[in-house]
């Protein structure tokens, strides 16, 4: 399982840092929308992050944030 | 770059003016292009005011923010003057050209905002158990269902966040988020027939099967397995004459869990440079049973021109546990919880307390790709240490003892399991647990379309040996207009725990040789029967809709639908049916852009500017204010916090608690007479009510302003139990048991304004409206679960713990404000009448009548101090609490059944089949009319539960001192 996840992460790094062309700052328009933020509802993501939080046993994403327990 | 004169400069300002509102991340876009100097506004006003604290009974501490743009001209003049201020902003804004790609550290967004967002979760009802009922005689097995009739697991929570430059560079962002909950959970797992469940039964049908009500939890359990670990029943089936083994399925324990809320607010502050951020943060969240508190550190470093950002964060968060237990002593617990369980000694009540810690930390990458691509790329690790368990987790622990007369003549490869006199444990799960996982993101632009796809896969490891992935993606489609929606779709699968079962089979010692070991089990190391440690699988869709007004108000919806299923596990080897369930969540959020409000269009030239001129109102004053043009409106948030503790008063005296206790609760059941004379059981020691209030105000003409105002409450109250009426033989009513805690949606209320006078000193206004009832008034009392109230379950709780009136309510208001120079002062008339006569539980609230006098100095240019005299006067409640009619199905049920009877002949013997009897039915129910209102009277057993002791007059007094913020970005 987890060679697994080590071969994706290194066949990413590999495209990325092989494929990564310069993309210069005026060429960057499609990149600068809202639609394209990494997360454009960061409300409701916190909210489900919340409620996934609540029902699953994996630390979420925002593990490095801290919070309460809301376990019901 | 071309070479921009002064001239151009100016037109140009106006252009981006206009654009920047419509599109703020367009208009940063122009800005680094350099094809148009972009301008960044000083973002809208916002008045704080806070403080305005009448004496008791009632203190209340109200706060208010509202945002608005009704200075905008003044704003757009203050800018002209400073070009400087411009170009500084510029810079900032220049590093933020990615505003989603950066965010995830120090949450680098681009512009002052506030947002609210209330959110509902309701899950799907849990599978429904049988009961088994054997003719012993005849040999025959009937399983009925037992009605699952509590509502399962609901949430109403409400979130507010802002965020705000406090200076170029330096940003803060806070958030408030609150939840209530209740409803059924499960406790644990057990075997269905085992014991664990006992079906209540209501009465008997008809043809003569039983009518089960429900079903309670309780510890005794015990049962035959065969090698493969199957759970039987055995019963003796007599026309066979031999033993007979009923194999049984894996069913929840359900508890309830009465309305409960959680707060938490933390803060992030971060300072920013061209090419990197750190950020610091804390909170803290509290619940009656948890408290969490927490700080966070993070760093973002850009790299490669921007195509390259690093971040990384750590966070610690320690959390003390403080849960009662074993209120109805079917809970027991091993001893690594012995230490951590102290008892009272008068309630009988175990009170656990611990502590757990838990440290995290992340390590992130995000790339440009290319110009329509970016990657994220992210690691974490968290170490969690401590308590560790959900104390409200138990397991079911059988024991097997290999000397147990009970094993013999058993069929070949059968044993006897016994848990009784305490099977059910607290569970135990390891002290420590280290986590890993590894995230990836991948946003896609698709130009044709203009949306963009963004596809995420996660990876969890823990040393519980459980391995999580998740997969999601989701497609953020603008249509225009400012809309967009945006489908989504998540999988989640993971591997149990080491330490999961749904249930345990364990050795267990003679247990007459080993009194010191509970019951003879010898525990396994760690055990838990959480369905969350189990190995399944989910899948949750869902989509979200939101629109972009001009004028920086944005909103957004979503609604999300979630499976939990032990059959979708990864690879097979799932959790059993019992154990799925679904929920569903809705939300609704209101995003205010601050920048983007206070911005007109440019040219409304005239130097019309009331704000900075309008009169201090005490922040406790509704309707203090109209808005001053056509066009104008205005975001506010209040809040207002409501504590009542202290003596209880009749008319102006004082008046004893052992007064109260005998004259505050007439008609209650006394337990030694059985009369209604028994006074009252508990009183009142506190209660506190939190309201959020947001106003959205809108002027369509220059003398009416529409006003909306949602609310969100919660309250809490303290009740306790006089130290006369302690009863040191029983183990009922713990002191700190009584505390009861609702939450949600309050009435929400809806106005028009109209100024009736306006001179630059004086103000008069009305207001015109009526509150909607939204808010929650069936809350009923719950007593399963870990509670225990003394059979008060499916009671009303005490009126003022409702969430609204329940009615329709009319609210005029009058209100007059004026000034001079450094001096303000003012009055308001008010009142509230309820249109109907009563709401669906059977009451209406008393009319109430306000009228407050107020004055204020100004001490400095943003401090002023207020004074205020209030006089309210509220009538009493009307009506009351429906009669509670859950007793009555059992005693037409006994009626019936003390009816239907064969004649007699002369000689006693009885003729015939059995027979109903109206007369006899009638008599039986007449006879039991004394046990209903007996039933009902027992549901009130404290001063708050009686409609009479509600209203009266009250003058409150109050000293306050109010803040505004007259410059900045908070300017007011």
């Amino acid at each position: 399982m987890l060679t697994n996840i080590d071969v994706t992460i290194i066949l990413f790094l590999t495209i990325l840092l092989t494929a990564c062309a310069p993309v210069q700052p005026w060429e960057r328009g499609n990149l600068a929308k809202p639609q394209m933020a990494l997360d454009p509802y960061p409300m409701q993501s916190s909210l489900r992050a919340h409620n996934y939080g609540s029902r699953e046993a994996a630390a979420g994403d925002n593990a490095a944030q801290g919070g309460g327990c809301g376990c019901y | 770059m071309a070479v921009i004169n002064k001239k151009a400069k100016k037109r140009n300002f106006k252009e981006s003016l206009i654009m920047s509102f419509d599109d703020q991340r367009k208009c940063l876009w122009y800005k680094l292009s350099a094809t148009a100097p972009c301008v960044a506004l000083p973002p809208a006003s916002m008045q704080s005011r806070t403080n305005d604290n009448p004496l008791n009974p009632a203190a209340l501490i109200p706060f208010v923010v509202s945002l608005s743009n009704h200075d905008r001209t003044q704003q757009a003049k203050r800018l002209l003057k400073k070009p400087d201020y411009t170009s500084l902003h510029a810079l900032t804004a220049a590093a933020l050209i990615l505003p989603g790609l950066l965010q995830s550290t120090a949450n680098a967004a681009d512009e002052d905002n506030v947002d609210f967002q209330y959110s509902h979760y309701q899950e799907g009802k849990r599978d429904g158990i049988n009961a088994l009922v054997i003719e012993p005689e005849t040999g025959t097995v009937t399983k009925f269902p037992v009605p699952n009739n509590r509502n399962p697991i609901e949430v109403d929570s409400l979130h507010g966040s802002g965020r705000f430059s406090l200076a170029d560079r330096v940003k803060f962002a806070f958030n408030y988020i609150q939840d209530t909950w209740s409803g059924a959970t499960p406790f644990g797992s057990a075997p269905e027939f085992s014991g664990a469940n006992r079906a209540r039964v209501k009465g008997i049908n008809d043809d003569g099967t039983p009518i089960y009500t429900g079903a309670s939890p309780i510890a005794s359990t015990r049962g035959y397995f065969d090698s493969k670990g199957n759970f039987f029943t055995q019963y003796f089936n007599s026309s066979t004459l031999q033993n007979t083994y009923i194999k049984n399925r894996t069913v929840h324990v359900m508890g309830y869990a009465s309305p409960e809320t959680r707060k938490q607010g933390d803060f992030k502050l971060s300072y920013e440079w061209d090419e990197a951020a750190v950020e610091a943060g804390g909170g803290i969240s509290i619940e009656s049973d948890y408290e969490s508190r927490f700080a966070n550190l993070g760093g973002r470093m850009d790299f490669n021109q921007k195509q390259t950002t690093v971040n990384a964060g750590i966070s610690y968060t320690n959390s003390a546990i403080e849960s009662f237990i074993n209120p109805n002593g079917y809970v027991s617990w091993g001893e690594q919880h012995a230490s951590l369980i102290s008892s009272n000694s008068l309630s009988g009540l175990g009170i656990l307390r611990a502590n757990r810690e838990d440290w995290a930390a992340q390590l992130g990458l995000t790339q440009v790709v290319n110009k329509d691509a970016a990657v994220e790329l992210g690691m974490g690790y968290t170490r969690s240490t401590g308590f560790l368990e959900n104390p409200y987790k138990l397991s079911w622990l059988l024991g097997v003892d290999p000397d147990d007369p009970r094993q013999q003549g058993l069929p070949e490869g059968f044993f006897f399991a016994d848990g009784s006199g305490g099977s059910a444990y607290i569970e135990q799960r390891p002290d420590a647990r280290n986590q890993w996982h590894w995230n990836t993101r991948w946003a896609q632009y698709v130009e044709p379309l203009d949306a963009a796809l963004h596809l995420g896969y996660s990876f969890a490891h823990d040393d519980w040996g459980i391995n999580a992935h998740t997969f999601d993606a989701d497609w953020v489609q603008p249509l225009g207009f400012g809309w967009t929606v945006t489908p989504r779709i998540r999988y989640y699968s993971q591997s149990a725990a080491d330490f999961y079962s749904p249930y345990f089979i364990v050795p267990a010692e003679n247990k007459l040789l080993s009194e010191e070991n509970l019951n003879g089990i010898i525990f396994p190391e760690n055990f838990s029967s959480d369905q969350r440690l189990s190995g399944y699988g989910t899948l949750s869709g869902g989509i979200t809709v939101s629109k972009q007004f001009a004028k920086g108000i944005g909103m957004e919806a979503g609604v999300e639908y979630y499976t939990h299923q032990g059959s979708l596990k990864l690879g097979g080897g799932g959790e059993q049916a019992f154990a799925d369930f679904d929920y569903w969540v809705a939300n609704a959020a209101l995003k205010v852009n601050l920048a983007a409000l206070g911005q007109g269009a440019p040219g409304s030239g005239d130097s019309h500017n009331h704000h900075g001129d309008h009169p201090n109102v005490p922040a406790g004053v509704l309707f203090g204010h109209t808005l001053d043009k056509t066009g104008d409106r205005m975001v506010g948030y209040r809040y207002m916090r409501n504590q009542q503790a202290g003596a209880f008063l009749q008319g102006d005296s004082h008046v004893s608690e052992q007064q109260i206790l005998d004259k505050a609760c007439p008609g209650s059941v006394s337990n030694t007479t059985g009369g209604f004379d028994g006074g009252c059981a508990i009183l009142p020691r506190e209660m506190t009510m939190n309201m959020h209030m947001l106003d959205l105000m809108y002027a369509p003409t220059d003398w009416l302003t529409l006003m909306l105002m949602p609310q969100f409450v919660d309250m809490t109250m303290d009740n306790y139990q006089p130290e006369s009426l302690i009863d040191p033989n029983a183990h009922a009513h713990g002191g700190g048991l009584h505390g009861h805690e609702t939450g949600g949606v309050g009435d929400t209320g809806m106005y028009a304004i109209f100024k009736l006078f306006d001179r630059p000193n004086h103000h008069l206004h009305t207001s015109l409206g009526v509150t909607a009832p939204t808010g929650d008034v069936g809350i009923k009392l719950k007593d399963e679960g870990l509670q225990n109230l003394q059979g008060l379950d499916g009671a009303y709780i005490h009126y003022g713990m409702q969430l609204g009136s329940g009615t329709w309510d009319f609210k005029p208001s009058l209100t007059y404000t004026g000034k001079s120079n450094a001096w303000s002062w003012g009055a308001q008339v008010g009142g509230t009448l309820r249109l109907e006569g009563s709401n669906k539980s059977g009451y209406a609230l008393g009319d109430i009548f306000e009228s407050s006098v107020w004055g204020g100095y100004n001490l400095t240019r943003w401090l002023s101090a207020t004074v205020r005299a209030a006089y309210t006067w509220q009538g009493s409640i009307k009506g009351r609490y429906l009669r509670s009619t859950r007793f009555d199905e059992g005693i037409e049920r006994e009626c019936k059944s003390i009816s239907t009877y064969s004649d007699f002949d002369e000689f006693g013997n009885p003729i015939g089949s059995p027979v109903f009897h109206q007369a006899i039915y009638n008599q039986c129910l007449a006879d039991n009319e004394g046990t209903k209102l007996s039933n009902d009277a027992k549901d009130r057993t404290s001063p708050s539960d009686f409609p009479a002791n509600y209203g009266g007059h009250y003058v409150d007094v109050g000293f306050g001192l109010s803040a505004t913020i007259p410059s900045g970005s908070l300017a007011g």
